[in-house]
């Protein structure tokens, strides 16, 4: 456990050092979040709603953070890692391809979290918005929702040949999920063809699982939702270790 | 005196082209082992073959009793690499990288000794690209010797150094030697290896041209300098 805290000590302040990360992983779902709150401020979500329209949107801009993470930035720091042969000097060493994961995971599960606790003080003080279902289970959800996002970036950057290629397919993981899956543009305003479009990518699950227990209304089973997003997590995981590349 | 390193008929081919013609290595415990040869003669490829960092097409290769590729983690705990292109994390600084490395090992040596060891004590704190290249050379030495190394690869392990600096490499690695250390190394310098070297290997176009001590390959040539004989053994090669 003792290296995984050094590495994962150090790598933290390699990340924050870059800056990418504090800007689109921390800072860019408060922008979001203060847009959102200069346009509905409390409005209700729909005429005669129970909760207003941010709350409806809290678990969306949570997941902001999840996408910069998860499909940006993780799998570019580990083929950048791979791309710059600081992996082939790892491989001569006792550590296991498990452990540099975990540590660059755990960079990134931080941000998420950081971004989780400002986006509540500045929703719950600026904006008044308040859970409605049970906190723990809007937790659970929103940390089955980050693993799963981030495996699948574990993934691409554990098996992509360069950074140029991480970069390409997490690009085109990034900006559908980004804009269709309901984290920028809310699924409620697009039309009835379009939301079933998106239901179907794998973000959009755990969105709809955030946004239900955030308001603690049943939205159609959680059953479904929750494991698919734990097969995504295991899938990913196991490939991402299984497969792994040191150059 | 036991055996560090055994290499047997090591066959690399990258498509058509031959770059390691079944090489064979031995290296006693304790020992200097310089592999030289010109820019592109095998010298890499070797030392990347015997870590298993790239995959020979035959032979095979046994470090410390171990093979490299199964065994890896366990004998990584037991060996120190330098690589010819040493590259880090982009805003690094030199005790961030240093500690990243002693963290991997059961029981590493103390990296602030070594850095001030190597002359860069002072510059812990200092970002690893604002060094100069020499500095940044014997840091990458450092973090072959962070593991408290039975046996050590350096490739290229003086390139970029001025004369004093060089000197008190050499002086270091020779009393690592006499601690029982196992030094593999790769070096330009002929001064360099028949100061440190008990035994080399001379490579050219991936086979051994020579193999013994540096006396041996001097006697060979019937001259007074290694390096006259190391022109001598791979011009003779050129000519057959």
């Amino acid at each position: 456990m003792k290296r995984f805290f050094v590495l994962l000590k150090h790598e933290m302040k390699l990340n924050i050092r870059d800056m990418n990360m504090v800007i689109f992983a921390v800072l860019m779902p408060l922008v979001i979040l203060a847009v959102l709150g200069v346009l509905y401020g409390g409005k209700p979500a729909y005429d005669g709603a129970p909760f207003t329209f941010m709350e409806q949107s809290f678990g969306a801009v949570c997941a902001v953070s999840m996408c910069a993470g998860g499909l940006m930035g993780l799998p570019l720091v580990i083929a950048d890692y791979r791309e710059r042969k600081i992996l082939k000097r790892f491989r001569v060493t006792p550590a296991h391809p498990a452990l540099l994961l975990a540590v660059e995971l755990s960079v990134y599960v931080l941000y998420c979290a950081v971004s989780l606790v400002t986006l509540a003080l500045a929703a719950g003080l600026l904006w008044r918005v308040h859970i409605r279902g049970s906190a723990w289970a809007f937790l659970g959800s929103w940390l089955l929702t980050m693993l799963s996002t981030l495996s699948i970036g574990m993934l691409v950057g554990g098996v992509a040949k360069n950074s140029k290629q991480a970069g390409v397919i997490a690009s085109i993981l990034y900006f559908p999920m980004l804009v269709f899956s309901g984290t920028t543009l809310p699924v409620e305003v697009m039309p009835r063809a379009m939301q079933k479009a998106v239901s179907w990518l794998p973000l959009t699950q755990g969105m709809t699982l955030m946004k239900n227990t955030f308001l603690g209304q049943d939205g159609g089973g959680t059953l479904a939702p929750v494991l698919v997003m734990l097969g995504v997590t295991a899938i990913c995981t196991g490939l991402a270790v299984r497969f792994f590349r040191w150059e | 005196m036991s055996e560090a390193i055994s290499v047997c008929g090591l066959t690399k081919t990258y498509g058509s082209r031959m770059v390691l013609d079944h090489l064979d290595l031995s290296v006693k415990s304790g020992t200097v082992f310089g592999l030289l040869g010109a820019n592109g003669a095998g010298k890499s490829t070797t030392i990347e073959c015997m870590l298993g960092t790239k995959q020979a097409d035959g032979g095979t290769v046994s470090l410390l009793g171990q093979d490299p590729r199964r065994d890896r983690r366990a004998l990584f705990e037991r060996i120190g690499v330098q690589f010819q292109e040493g590259d880090y994390q982009q805003e690094i600084k030199v005790f961030e990288l240093c500690e990243e490395t002693a963290c991997l090992y059961k029981s590493p040596a103390d990296y602030r000794a070594l850095c001030a060891r190597f002359g860069i004590g002072d510059k812990l704190k200092n970002t690893v690209k604002s060094l100069s290249g020499g500095e940044r050379q014997r840091l990458f030495i450092v973090l072959a010797l962070i593991p408290s190394p039975e046996l050590v690869f350096l490739d290229e392990l003086t390139t970029g150094l001025d004369a004093r600096a060089r000197r008190s490499v050499w002086k270091t690695l020779e009393d690592l030697k006499a601690q029982g250390l196992t030094i593999f190394l790769t070096s330009h310098f002929m001064d360099e290896v028949e100061a440190l070297c008990d035994e080399i290997c001379m490579l050219k176009q991936g086979r051994a041209v020579f193999r013994g001590t540096v006396e041996d390959a001097k006697r060979a040539c019937g001259c007074e300098r290694l390096e006259d004989a190391y022109l001598m053994l791979s011009d003779e090669e050129e000519r057959e």
